[in-house]
């Protein structure tokens, strides 16, 4: 290339940020969460432009926020870690009066422990972690982790990566609180642990849904959403919630304090409020949607779908447990090494 | 001779420190400094959300002595090891047959080496799942084939691991050593059997020796990165023993939110790589007068 013409590209390239000067919204979101559908509407009613970047795990966004390489004006923390980082002062308040929308979600998923007054947080999407059986391969009934966790399912079994649900399966097999990660509780879970991780054999947080579909795995406990995902590709999964006690969860939309443009976050929130925009993120990601109108929305068949919408009785999430996260992480590091 | 000594001692020049500048500033931002702030947050503490807070303390450097992670450590160098053996017995023929192949030819086959860097890194890993699983392509043409009744446990075991490993490093021992051998005069070898060498005579005494540098080379390529891999160990492995790379990953965006200690993790991680460059040379420099 010739040096003008590398010159004109460059001048080119730094000046495209100024011509392109339309208002922008900055959305840190998990990954494969957002439909695009929904993020281009966004932009061609407001013609705000949204930049969608992801990260992989709740605790990533945190440390990415907390850096602060840039400014996020949205962010989509799980419950445990807004409440942490309502904790710190790390949100900003929500000014309801933007929210027209917010009467859309269902009464049992507002006013949970990580956020009582709903001040800083809008639910977005919910979900359980729960039990799927390939029912071709498993013929026996299976209502609970004892039942996943036996000799005889070895190396057929698929669980979630992370280190945190697998020891409060535990908790809460051996009737403790699965929020009580003390040291003595951890030592008490310690060998049922260790005995469940030899029987594993994918742990995959990101897909696991995969090995169940590929053929590898016959059981897993793992997010509803991908349950839901292998229901509807194929009638022989069903989905149990665990006998022993489940884990719901919530993936909230929030403002962080840093962020630049808190009118546009706004927008998005009550955009995303909206049913029939809602009940586009549910035809995309069939987790349990907490937007009531959206649900209305909703086809019978993806009302029915029993990892969608399960019956659920305790509302028990994930609460805040700062520096004890690296005692359950160095416990599970072990019993994985130790095989 | 005298002369080419004298200039090469001279002090360098303000121009020769102007042309050097871009790299030194390449070098402080990006290599200097990141490994500086990583030492200074090995030595932190941390508060509950995993920042990095004021304060001195060793008690990272004493966890990482813990039985749990020196098995990490070990497990990991060994799953390197074992990548860099089965890199160096496939890749050193290859090399060699790539040099030694005619000029036309030598470029398509240096073609086909790179022709996998095309493609995304994580796709090709995806492609190794495909043809390992349980249903997938393996098994599916061994059970057609009836050489086996039942389909074989290829994925997520630790075989499946060394699999990606080598296809995944192989390309970076053979290019190196391609290098030392296609620069190697064949004149050397004529000789060596004019003078009487049998093939197997030639090939330890003259061809090893003058490869010896593209070959150490190689494993540096392959036995540095290798230890430190964590997607194929997640991806292919099923994440389901502990490399290194997932310690730290884990402690820096992970849930353990730690990252004084995964500082400290690393930093070790670094010193590792420093010794085995440092062996590497020292052997590089005992041959070298002989």
């Amino acid at each position: 290339m010739n040096p003008f013409r590398l010159l004109a590209l460059t001048c080119a390239l730094l000046a495209a940020p100024a011509a392109r000067c339309a208002e922008q919204l900055n959305l840190f979101a998990w990954s494969e969460y957002v439909p695009q559908k929904v993020i281009a509407g966004f932009t061609k009613e407001t013609g705000i432009r949204v930049n969608y970047e992801t990260y992989a795990s709740g605790e990533e966004m945190l440390s990415k926020l907390l850096i602060g390489g840039a400014a996020y004006d949205l962010v989509q923390p799980p419950d445990y870690i807004a409440e942490a980082m309502i904790k710190n002062k790390l949100l900003r308040p929500l000014d309801r009066s933007k929210l027209k929308n917010l009467g859309n979600l269902a009464p049992e998923f507002l006013g949970l422990p990580h956020d009582p007054e709903q001040k800083f947080t809008v639910p977005y999407l919910t979900g359980t972690v729960g039990i799927v059986v390939n029912t071709e391969k498993v013929k026996e009934p299976i209502r609970g982790y004892r039942d996943v966790f036996q000799p005889k399912f070895k190396n057929r079994i698929v669980v979630v990566n992370d280190n945190r649900e697998i020891v409060s399966w535990a908790l809460v097999t051996l009737g403790l609180d699965q929020n009580a990660l003390t040291p003595a509780n951890l030592a008490t879970v310690r060998p049922l642990v260790a005995e469940w991780i030899k029987l594993v054999k994918v742990f995959d947080s990101d897909s696991p849904k995969t090995p169940l579909l590929n053929g590898d795995v016959d059981l897993g406990v793992v997010w509803s959403g991908e349950a839901a995902r292998l229901i509807q590709e194929n009638k022989k999964f069903s989905y149990v919630l665990p006998a022993e006690g489940a884990h719901p969860y919530v993936d909230l939309l929030a403002i962080p304090t840093t962020a630049k443009n808190v009118a546009a976050a706004h927008r998005f929130l009550d955009y995303v409020l909206r049913a029939d925009v809602s009940k586009l993120i549910s035809d995309e990601f069939p987790y349990t949607n907490p937007n009531a109108a959206a649900r209305k929305l909703l086809s019978p068949e993806q009302r029915a779908n029993p990892a969608s919408y399960p019956q659920l009785e305790k509302f028990n999430t994930f609460r805040d447990i700062g520096k004890a996260a690296a005692g359950v992480d160095k416990l599970v590091t072990d019993l994985k090494s130790a095989k | 001779m005298r002369a080419a000594d004298t200039s090469a001692q001279r002090r360098p020049g303000w121009a020769a420190w102007l042309l050097l500048t871009p790299l030194l500033v390449w070098l402080l931002a990006f290599v200097v400094a990141p490994a500086a702030i990583l030492v200074a947050y090995s030595f932190a503490e941390r508060d509950e959300l995993g920042r990095v807070g004021f304060g001195f303390s060793l008690e990272n450097y004493g966890r990482i002595a813990d039985a749990t992670y020196v098995a990490v450590f070990a497990r990991s160098v060994g799953y390197a090891a074992i990548t860099t053996a089965i890199c160096a017995v496939l890749g050193y023929p290859v090399a060699w047959c790539l040099a030694r192949a005619s000029e036309n030819w030598r470029h398509r086959l240096l073609l086909l080496v790179m022709i996998p860097f095309w493609t995304s890194f994580l796709i090709r890993t995806y492609a190794w799942i495909t043809i390992l699983k349980s249903e997938g392509l393996l098994n599916g043409l061994l059970l057609w084939l009836h050489a086996i009744a039942t389909p074989l446990e290829l994925l997520y075991t630790p075989t499946a691991v060394i699999v990606g490993l080598v296809y995944a490093y192989l390309p970076f021992m053979i290019l190196p050593i391609y290098g030392s051998a296609e620069k190697l005069d064949p004149a050397l070898i004529e000789a060596a059997h004019d003078l009487g060498c049998g093939p197997w005579r030639t090939f330890a005494q003259i061809v090893v020796p003058l490869t010896l540098p593209g070959f150490y080379a190689g494993v540096l390529m392959v036995f540095v990165p290798a230890i430190g891999m964590f997607a194929i160990t997640d991806l292919m492995g099923g994440a389901r023993v502990p490399m290194i790379g997932n310690v730290i990953q884990d402690q820096f965006v992970g849930q353990a939110r730690d990252k004084p200690f995964g500082a400290a993790l690393a930093v070790v991680f670094m010193l590792l790589f420093v010794a085995v460059y440092w062996l590497l040379q020292r052997r590089a420099a005992e041959r070298e007068p002989a």
